[in-house]
C-alpha cells in the first residue's frame, strides 16, 4: 500500500513539475518567437511582419559606413546565396571586432519606418567558423 | 612532406585496426565457443578475442598520439605546406598560440577529441579495475570503444584530414584569428574535448555491462558495478567539461568585448547538454550507489551523456542551425547524425536490458532520495528545453514542410516562414528552472535518506530553520536594496543562505561531513548562481567619449583619460610587427575621488588581419562590482569607450573553480585514504551523500594578466600620439 501511494505521489509530482516547465516553455515560445530569415525571405515579407526578426546575411562592400566614433554602422546586408538581394541595416552600439565587408553576420531587430532594418543586436561569426575564409 | 603522408596513412591504418577489432569482439561475443565468457579476474593465458581488445585500444592510442605529435610538430616548425597549419598560424604568432592553433579549426579539434577518447580508453584498460571485469564485459567494452574510435578515424581520414597538403609552399600562413589569441583559448577547447572524451569510457562500460555482456550485481559473478568502476572517469570528465564551459564563458567575457559571458548561442547550448545530463546522472548515481536503485535510469543517463557529446558535435559541425560560431559543414554532419541516432538506440536498448529485479521502491518524495531524483528531473528538463529551443527553427521548418499532411488545426497555426527563439526565451524558460537548485540546496544537505513519522526529517533541524530564516531575511534585504526581479532575488537569497548552510554543515557538525567534495562543489554552484543572478539582470552599461584630461562618470566610477597612445608589438628576434594598437590610459576613481586604479584598454590591428581592429577589454577587479572597459576607437583625439559595471561577476569564476576542484580533490583524497570508490565502501550508506556538481574558471584582474601568454615573445613599445 505504501509503495503504491509513494508511486502515485511521484507521478503527481512529476506531472506538476512537467506542467510548470511546460508553462514556462509555452509562454516563452509565445513571447520570444521571431522570424529567422535570410535576406531574400525578409524582402518577400510585408514590412509589418518584420517588426521583430533575426536576419542572416553577408555585409556588402558598397555603402558600408561607420557612424561617428565607432559607435555604430550602416550597411547593406546581402543574401548569402543571392547577392543581388540586399537590405539596408542600421546599428547603433559597439561594433564587433570581426565585422567587415564580406563577413557573415546575424542582426536582430526590426523594420522601422522606411526600408531600413534597425538592428538592436549585431553579431558576427565566431573565429572557429574561420575555416571557409582561411583557405589559401 | 613524407611525414604528413605517413600521418594521413596512420589515420587509415587506425581506422582499419579499430574496425577490425570491433568485428573481432562482435564475433567473439556471439561465438558459441566462448568458454570463459563469465570468467572474471586475472586473464587466462589464451588469445580469446576479448583479450585482444585491450592491446588494440592501446595501439589506437599510440597511433593517435603519433598523429597528434606530428601535427604539434607541424605547427611548432611552421610547416606551411600543411594546409591546416597554413590556415591557422603564421610566423608572427607567439609560441604559445602556435601550439594551441592545433585545435583552432575543425580537423585539428576533431583529432584532439579522438586523441582524448583514445587516451582515456588506454588509461582505463591499463587499470586493475578493467582487468577484474568479466571477459564478456571486457569484450563488450572493447567492441563499443573501438567502434567509436573507428568512427572518429573514418571522419578524420575521409572528410577532415588535418594532414592535407597544399600543392605549393606559401611564404607565410594566414594567421590565427586574434580573438583566439587569448589564454582562455589555450585551455577552453582542450578541456571541453577531454570532458567529452572522458565520458566515452563510462558510456561504453555501461553499455557493455548492461546489454547482457556482464551480470553485475549477481553475487556469483564478482564484477564491480560499472558506475563504481567508471566513477573516477565520470567525475574527471565532468570536472573537465565544467572547466571547459566556464573557461569558455570567461574567454567570451574577456575577449569578445560585449561585456557578457553567455549568449545562448546554439554552440554554447550544445556544450551544456552533456553537462546537464551528466549532472543529472551524478544525482541519480548517488541513489544507485548508496541505495541500489534506479539502475536503468543510470545506464540511460550515462549513455545519453556520451551520445549528447556527439550530438553537440553534430550541432556545431553540421550547419543544421545558424550559429555565431559553428563550423561549416564539410561532410561530417550526416555521419555524426547517423552515429548519434545509432548510439541513442543502443542507450535505450541497454537501459531496457538492465537487470532491475532487485529494485526497491523509492523513499518518500521529500526524503533525500526523492529530492535527488527531483534534481535529476530538473536538470533533464532544462536539457530538454534547451534542446527543443536550439532546434526550434529546424522543427518549425520540418513542420512547415509537412504541413500538407498535418491536421488542419495544427497546419493552420504554423507560420509561413521559418521562426526561431530569441535569447530572451532561455532567460524566461530556463533561468527559473536553473534557480531551483539554489532553493533545493537549502533543504538537501541535512535531509535524511529515510523519514520517520513525527520526525523533522533533518539531521540538524535547527540549522535548517536558521538557514531558511537567513534566506528570507536576505531576500527582504536585497529587495529593499533594489533587487526586484523575482527569479534573481530568490536565486541570490537562496544561494547566499545555502552557502552559509553548507559551510555550517561542513565545519560545525557533530562529525565531519561525509562528502566534503560534494559540499564544496555545491558551494561553487551556489556562488556561481549568486554571480549569474546579479550580474545578468543588474549589469549597467555606459558609453563615454572623452578627450585627454577629460573626466566622465560610469555608474559609481569617475573615469579620466590620462593619455592616449599608439604603438606596435614586435615578435621574436627578427622584430616583425605582430600588431599595431591604440590605447587609452584611464584613471579610475570612486565617486568621492578616491583613486581605484588604472585601466589601459587597447584596440589592435594584427598584421594578418589589417582590415579589422580588435578590442582588448580590461577590468578593474572587485569582489562586488567589476568595471569592464572596452576602447571602441580613437577619433580626433577623443577616445570612445564602453563600460559595463558587472555586479558579483567574479563569483561566477570563483564558483566555477570550486566546482571543478572539489570533485577531483575528493577522488584523490578517497584514494589517498585507501577507500575503494565502489558500493560497499566503508561508510557507503551514511548520511550526507549528495550528488556532485561542479566547474572551473579564471578571473581577470587586469589586462596585464590577459597578456601573460605573450609575455616572453612580445616586446611592446608605446609612443605618445
Amino acid at each position: 500500500m505504501t509503495k503504491r501511494s509513494g508511486k502515485g505521489l511521484y507521478a503527481a509530482a512529476l506531472l506538476l513539475f512537467l506542467g510548470g516547465a511546460g508553462y514556462l516553455v509555452f509562454s516563452g515560445i509565445s513571447e520570444s518567437s521571431v522570424y529567422f530569415l535570410n535576406v531574400s525571405e525578409a524582402l518577400s515579407l510585408p514590412g509589418d511582419k518584420l517588426h521583430s526578426a533575426r536576419l542572416f546575411g553577408t555585409v556588402r562592400q558598397d555603402g558600408l559606413t561607420r557612424l561617428g566614433n565607432s559607435a555604430g554602422v550602416r550597411f547593406q546586408l546581402e543574401d548569402k546565396d543571392n547577392a543581388g538581394k540586399a537590405l539596408w541595416v542600421e546599428y547603433e552600439g559597439p561594433v564587433p571586432d570581426t565585422f567587415k565587408a564580406g563577413a557573415e553576420v546575424i542582426v536582430e531587430g526590426g523594420i522601422r519606418g522606411e526600408k531600413a532594418f534597425k538592428a538592436v543586436t549585431l553579431m558576427t561569426k565566431c573565429p572557429s567558423k574561420y575555416q571557409k575564409e582561411n583557405r589559401i | 612532406m613524407i611525414i604528413y603522408n605517413f600521418a594521413a596513412a596512420v589515420l587509415y591504418c587506425g581506422f582499419f585496426l579499430a574496425l577490425g577489432a570491433a568485428f573481432v569482439q562482435l564475433a567473439g561475443l556471439f561465438s558459441p565457443a566462448a568458454p570463459d565468457a563469465e570468467h572474471c579476474g586475472p586473464p587466462r593465458r589464451d588469445l580469446s578475442p576479448a583479450r585482444l581488445g585491450a592491446p588494440c585500444i592501446l595501439a589506437l592510442a599510440g597511433l593517435l598520439t603519433l598523429d597528434a605529435l606530428i601535427l604539434f610538430h607541424a605547427f611548432a616548425a611552421q610547416d606551411f605546406i600543411v594546409e591546416y597549419v597554413a590556415g591557422y598560424s603564421d610566423s608572427t604568432l607567439p609560441a604559445a598560440y602556435r601550439v594551441t592553433a592545433f585545435w583552432a579549426g575543425q580537423p585539428g579539434s576533431l583529432l584532439f577529441w579522438a586523441w582524448a577518447v583514445s587516451l582515456s580508453g588506454a588509461l582505463f584498460v591499463l587499470l586493475p579495475t578493467y582487468k577484474k571485469l568479466c571477459v564478456r564485459t571486457q569484450a563488450g567494452f572493447c567492441l563499443f570503444f573501438t567502434g567509436i574510435t573507428a568512427f572518429f578515424l573514418l571522419i578524420l581520414a575521409e572528410w577532415n584530414n588535418p594532414f592535407a597538403l597544399l600543392d605549393f609552399v606559401p611564404e607565410d600562413g594566414r594567421g590565427l584569428n586574434p580573438l583566439l589569441q587569448n589564454p582562455g583559448m589555450v585551455l577552453h577547447p582542450p578541456l571541453l574535448f577531454l570532458g567529452y572524451g572522458g565520458f566515452v569510457v563510462p558510456g561504453c562500460l555501461a553499455l557493455a555491462q548492461s546489454a547482457g555482456a556482464g551480470k553485475a550485481g549477481e553475487p556469483e559473478i564478482r564484477e564491480a558495478y560499472w558506475g563504481d568502476t567508471a566513477r573516477p572517469f565520470i567525475l574527471a570528465a565532468w570536472a573537465l567539461l565544467t572547466a571547459g564551459i566556464v573557461l569558455g564563458a570567461w574567454w567570451a567575457y574577456m575577449e569578445l568585448g560585449w561585456g557578457g559571458y553567455w549568449a545562448w548561442d546554439p554552440v554554447e547550448n550544445a556544450s551544456l547538454l552533456p553537462w546537464l545530463i551528466s549532472s543529472a546522472y551524478l544525482h541519480t548515481s548517488v541513489i544507485g550507489r548508496k541505495r541500489g536503485k534506479l539502475r536503468r535510469t543510470n545506464v540511460f543517463l550515462m549513455c545519453l551523456t556520451t551520445v549528447s557529446a556527439f550530438f553537440a558535435a553534430y550541432l556545431v559541425r553540421s550547419g543544421v542551425v545558424q550559429s555565431l560560431h559553428a563550423f561549416s559543414d564539410e561532410g561530417v554532419g550526416l555521419p555524426l547524425l547517423v552515429f548519434t541516432l545509432v548510439f541513442l538506440y543502443l542507450a535505450g536498448a541497454a537501459a531496457l536490458c538492465t537487470e532491475s529485479k532487485d529494485t526497491r521502491p523509492l523513499e518518500d518524495l521529500s526524503s533525500k532520495e526523492g529530492l535527488l531524483l527531483f534534481v535529476a528531473w530538473l536538470l533533464s528538463a532544462v536539457a530538454a528545453v534547451i534542446l527543443i529551443a536550439t532546434l526550434w527553427p529546424v522543427i518549425i521548418d520540418a513542420l512547415i514542410a509537412l504541413s500538407a499532411h498535418l491536421p488542419a488545426f495544427v497546419a493552420g497555426r504554423l507560420p509561413q516562414t521559418p521562426m526561431g527563439l530569441e535569447a530572451s526565451f532561455y532567460n524566461r524558460a530556463c533561468l527559473p528552472l536553473l534557480a531551483l537548485p539554489a532553493l533545493l540546496l537549502l533543504v538537501c544537505p541535512g535531509r535524511k535518506w529515510k523519514l520517520s513519522p513525527g520526525a523533522s526529517g533533518f539531521t540538524r533541524p535547527r540549522l535548517f530553520y536558521a538557514v531558511l530564516a537567513a534566506a528570507a531575511g536576505l531576500g527582504t534585504t536585497l529587495s529593499f536594496a533594489g533587487i526586484q526581479q523575482p527569479v534573481a532575488l530568490a536565486a541570490a537569497a537562496c544561494a547566499a543562505a545555502g552557502t552559509a548552510g553548507i559551510l555550517l554543515h561542513l565545519f560545525t557538525g557533530p562529525r565531519p561531513a561525509s562528502l566534503p567534495a560534494a559540499h564544496g562543489a555545491h558551494v561553487g554552484l551556489l556562488l556561481m548562481t549568486l554571480g549569474v543572478a546579479l550580474s545578468g539582470p543588474y549589469q549597467q552599461k555606459y558609453t563615454l567619449t572623452l578627450g585627454r584630461g577629460e573626466t566622465g562618470k560610469a555608474g559609481q566610477y569617475r573615469v579620466t583619460v590620462r593619455e592616449l597612445y599608439e604603438g606596435e608589438s614586435r615578435i621574436g628576434a627578427d622584430g616583425r610587427p605582430g600588431y599595431r594598437f591604440v590605447e587609452a590610459e584611464l584613471r579610475i576613481a570612486a565617486d568621492d575621488g578616491t583613486p581605484l586604479g588604472t585601466l589601459s584598454p587597447q584596440r589592435r590591428r594584427y598584421a594578418k588581419f589589417e582590415q579589422q581592429s580588435f578590442a582588448e577589454a580590461v577590468t578593474l577587479f572587485g569582489p562586488g562590482n567589476e568595471l569592464y572597459a572596452v576602447l571602441l576607437g580613437i577619433d580626433e583625439m577623443k577616445a570612445s569607450l564602453s563600460f559595463n559595471v558587472n555586479p558579483l561577476v567574479n563569483w561566477i569564476w570563483f564558483g566555477g573553480i570550486l566546482m571543478c576542484v572539489f570533485p577531483v580533490a575528493g577522488l584523490v583524497m578517497k584514494r589517498a585514504a585507501g577507500r575503494p570508490a565502489g558500493r560497499g565502501a566503508p561508510g557507503g550508506a551514511r548520511e550526507g551523500g549528495m550528488g556532485l556538481k561542479a566547474g572551473v574558471s579564471n578571473h581577470q584582474g587586469s589586462c596585464d594578466e590577459d597578456d601573460t601568454g605573450e609575455a616572453e615573445e612580445t616586446r611592446e613599445t608605446t609612443v605618445r600620439t
